[in-house]
Formats: structure tokens, sequence, C-alpha cells
């Protein structure tokens, strides 16, 4: 009985949000597979990587690495790392978190919910599913796009070899999701946590810069969540289990605090 | 003696300075329709809240269908309740909100049929969205999904707002339908005349605190007697307010409170003294809580 609750709350959220995923999923597809028609054939590698010596390291750290722009994985790697891309994943994550929380008791419908035989840990926990489960849906249309791409415009790189992106990238905003979430747990209204962890992530993301072409904050750089979340070195190398087990270890702390907080406050 | 559907000890709830609700002891019976009379802010919502475990206490404690409200949730599955600002999700229509709650409530929306026909709504409003609603219909949704899963015990937060008149008479005959059934209805209003109408026992709630508790008829028994004379002469030899509480003095006419027991020394007295005209009657009870309010 308890599960067709759990299942009423998710699909509540589900059906709220649905359009917004859909609509954002088919966005990430397709600039993916853009990308995969702009990055440079093995043959034009060479010349790029000329020009990428040329610019100024402030310039080339945005794509993770110096020589990231200078092939075909590197440049599908950067797909992954974009601003547009982090851009979609945040606003999914921010949306579901600090709607199903914060947004619920702003609105004033978190009442009929709470006061039905729900436990708290489940309206944390559907908020989660929903958000964590949108992130797959978001990630499977983002390499799906690339995938199409690279089968109609074949290059260095096949599509079982950056499973790995999205999967990181899963990781990187259910790790944001938790602390949206922790945040979600405090508030009484959406605004509020929409405009911290907005703020949150892109500091994190411009400490993350920052770290990497500045020195005197070079030891900053783990602070960021974004230190963690390195594209161009997982289709070089493969995932870090470090820094998988830190973006896992952000997602489950924060879900635990989130569970925690919401639990014993007065809605 | 069996469990109170409601039973609360010494339930305080302050926020900061603020105290919502002082050491309110209670108990409400099963099958009973109990109203919580009191002026805005007098700690009617935050006693609600605090009964269905969304606001914890400062002090003291509550039981609900025996159960404590600090403890798990499974207990609320057999509890209705409508809030007093009733919000819903404004994209869905009134049938979907209507089972996704009952789904939530984890069991089957037994009365829900009988409860749209008596508030009249049909299936063309239910497939409507709520967003469309006017803050009748909603609340007429807001009762349906309060009563509509057979609750033991429901908890309604001034259920009659924005219902027209005729829906209001439609609601009251369903509250007395659901306590025959055995459900026990807390009330909460400031509406005294339907207090008055539907409750078996009233609280009355001022500034977080309880001034009184009773059953509707007792306290209505108990009240002073509203006694009007209207004497022949401009000075007349009886001074009525050693009999009680002069509230209205206009030439000849004078109106009093006076003690039940009084009634009968203040007749003898105006047998002897020229009375054109003697009207005692009970006082309202809207009235006596009016003058609690103030």
């Amino acid at each position: 009985m308890i599960d067709r609750r759990y299942a009423a709350l998710v699909v509540r959220l589900w059906r709220q949000h649905r359009v917004a995923l859909l609509t954002m999923a088919a966005g990430l597809a397709l600039f993916e597979f853009v990308i995969t028609r702009i990055a440079p054939a093995p043959g034009e590698a060479g010349f790029l990587a000329g020009i990428l010596a040329l610019m100024p390291p402030q310039v080339s750290a945005f794509a993770s690495d110096e020589l990231a722009l200078a092939s075909p994985r590197g440049v599908i790697a950067f797909g992954y790392l974009h601003p547009f891309f982090l851009a979609l994943y945040s606003a999914w994550t921010i949306r579901v978190t600090s709607g199903a929380l914060a947004g619920e008791i702003g609105r004033g419908t978190m009442d009929l919910l709470a006061a039905r035989p729900v436990p708290r840990l489940a309206l944390v926990l559907a908020a989660w599913v929903v958000m964590a489960g949108g992130l797959i849906v978001l990630g499977g249309a983002a390499w799906a796009g690339t995938a199409v791409g690279l089968s109609l415009r074949p290059l260095e790189v096949t599509p079982v070899e950056i499973v790995a992106l999205p999967a990181m990238a899963w990781l990187l905003f259910t790790g944001w999701g938790g602390i949206a979430l922790v945040v979600g747990a405090t508030r009484r209204e959406a605004g509020p946590v929409i405009a911290w962890v907005s703020g949150l992530i892109a500091t994190s993301f411009v400490l993350d810069f920052l770290a990497r072409v500045w020195t005197p904050v070079q030891g900053l750089r783990p602070l960021s969540l974004f230190a963690h979340y390195r594209p161009a070195d997982i289709v070089r190398a493969g995932l870090s289990p470090g820094d998988s087990a830190v973006l896992a270890g952000v997602a489950i702390i924060g879900l635990a605090a989130a569970v925690l907080v919401f639990g014993r406050r007065d809605l | 003696m069996s469990a109170a559907a409601i039973e609360t000890h010494d339930l305080t709830k302050h926020y900061g300075a603020i105290r919502a609700l002082e050491r309110l002891s209670l108990r409400v019976e099963p099958g009973e329709i109990f109203g919580f009379l009191g002026p805005n802010g007098a700690g009617k919502t935050t006693t609600i809240r605090l009964l269905l475990g969304l606001i914890a206490p400062t002090a003291g404690r509550a039981q609900v269908l025996g159960c404590d409200t600090s403890t798990g949730s499974t207990w609320r599955q057999d509890v209705g309740y409508l809030p007093g600002t009733l919000a819903l999700w404004p994209a869905l229509s009134g049938a979907r909100t209507l089972d996704m709650l009952a789904d939530l409530t984890g069991r089957p929306p037994a009365w829900r049929a009988e409860l749209v026909e008596r508030l009249h709504l049909s299936d063309a409003d239910l497939a409507r969205r709520v967003g469309s609603y006017s803050d009748g219909m909603r609340q007429k949704i807001g009762i349906v999904q309060a009563l509509q899963c057979a609750p033991r015990l429901v908890l309604l937060d001034e259920p009659s707002k924005g219902l027209d008149p005729l829906i209001q008479v439609a609601f009251y005959d369903l509250l007395f339908e659901v306590a025959r059934r055995h459900t026990t209805v807390f009330f909460s209003s400031h509406v005294l005349p339907e207090v008055e109408r539907v409750c078996h026992r009233v609280a009355m709630l001022r500034a977080g605190a309880l001034v009184s508790l009773g059953d509707v008829d007792d306290l209505r028994r108990a009240l002073p007697r509203k006694v009007t004379v209207v004497f022949r002469d401009d000075s007349p030899a009886v001074d009525v307010a050693e009999f009680g509480r002069v509230v209205e003095r206009s030439g000849r006419r004078v109106v009093l409170l006076v003690a039940v027991d009084r009634v009968p020394a203040l007749a003898a007295r105006l047998a002897s003294t020229p009375v054109a005209d003697l009207l005692v009657e009970p006082q309202r009870l809207e009235d006596a809580f009016l003058e609690q309010y103030r």
C-alpha cells in the first residue's frame, strides 16, 4: 500500500514536469547532434591544435584542458560541458527540487499532501526520484543526439565510448539535486530556493574555472563540484572512481540531510 | 473508557514570543460534532495543524484516534482534513485531484459519489481544471476530498467559507449524516450560528487559551436571560441594575442581562411596579460569545 502512495506522489510530479522535461530533452538531443556536425574531422585536428595553442589559457580552460577542442573526441566531450548543456541540467534539477518541497508549501498544497498517511520521507524521495529520473531522460536524449550524429558522420569516437559522459553528468546533478533538496527542505517558498541553488551552481562553476586559470585559488578547486566532472578526461580515460565517489557522496549526504531536515520542520 | 477521537494534554505552541496556543486540554468523543470557535488568530488553525502533526508542539501532547500525533503517519489514513485556506493544483481536473488524494490516503473513495451528488458537482464540473473553478467550487472539492475515503475523524477548518446558502444547508445535513455513520467531526469556525446549529459540543479559544468548553444546549441554558422592561413612569421605583447588568437604557425601556436564578426575584419585584411591557428571552449563544471576544 505504501508503494501505491509513493507511486501517486511520483506520478503527480511527473505529470507536473513532463512537458518541460521532454522539451529540454529534445533541445539537448538536437544540441549534441549539432556538436557532432561541427566537430573537426580527424584530419583537421592537427590544424586546430595549432590554433588552440595560441589561445590564452583563460579561453581554452572552458574546454577542460588545452587540447580538448583539437580532436573530435574533445569537441564531443565539450558538448557535455557547454553552458547550454549545464543550464538545461541545472534548470531541470532546480525546477523539480524547488517545486516539490518549498514550492508546495508556498502554494499551500503541502497541507493536503502532508495530512495524508504519507511519511515526509516519501515526499522527499518522490522529488528525488523524479529529479534523478529526469536527469536520466536528459542524459539519454543527449547521448542519443550524439549517437545519431556519429552514425551519420563517423568520427574517431563511438557512441559506446561516450556513455560515461551522461552517466557522470547524472552523478554531478544528483549531487546538486541533493543540495537543492536540503535548501528546499528549509524554505517556505520556491523563489529563494531557486535563487540560492542557482547562485551555488554558478559560484561553483566560476570557482572551478578560476582555479584552473589563476594560481592563487588553485587550492580551492576541489571544493567545486565541477572539479569532479571533467568530460575531456572521461572520454580519454574513462570514469574516475575518486570523482564518482565524491559526487555520489554529495548526492547521498544531500538526500539524507534533506530527509532529516524536512522530517523535523514545521510545515 | 473508549479511546477518544481527539485528546490533548497541555498542548502548547509558541512561535518565538508569540503564544499561538497555550496548554490546551480537551477530549472529543467518537461520533461527536465538535465546534471549535474563536476569532481570527485565536489558535484554531494552529490546533488543527498540531493534531495533524504538520507542526510540532512546543509542549504537551496530542492523540488522534488513540495514536500519538508525533509518531508515524498511518493513523492519518482514518483522518480527513479540509484546510482553512484551501489550495489545489490548478492544472489538475477536479476528478484527477480527488483520485490522486484518494490514492495518497490509501483507501477507496467509498463516499465520493454521494458527496458529489449532495454538493451538486456534475461530471462536467469534475472534468474541468481546478484552475477554472470559483471559490465555492474549490471549497466543494475540498469538502469531498476530506470526506471521500470515509474517515473516522474529519478536521474541518472553516468549511462553509465560500459556499452559497443552499449548499451550506446541504453541507450541514452532510455533517449530520457523517456523524450518524460514527465519524467524528472537528469543526473550526468563527460563524457562531452555524456552530450552534450543527455542533453537539463547543470549545471557545481566545488568544490561544481555552475560554469555555461544553455542551451547546447546556451552554445555552446557562446563559443569562435577556430581560427587556418598559416602565410606565419616567422614574421607576425599582433599580433593576441590582438584578443584572444593564446593557441598554433608552427612556422608559431598559434591557439587562440577568442570571437564570435571579429572574424570579426580578419578576417578583417588578410585580409591584407599574410596567408597560416585560420580555424575558434566552440570550443567543452568538451574543454570549461576542461578549467573550470583547
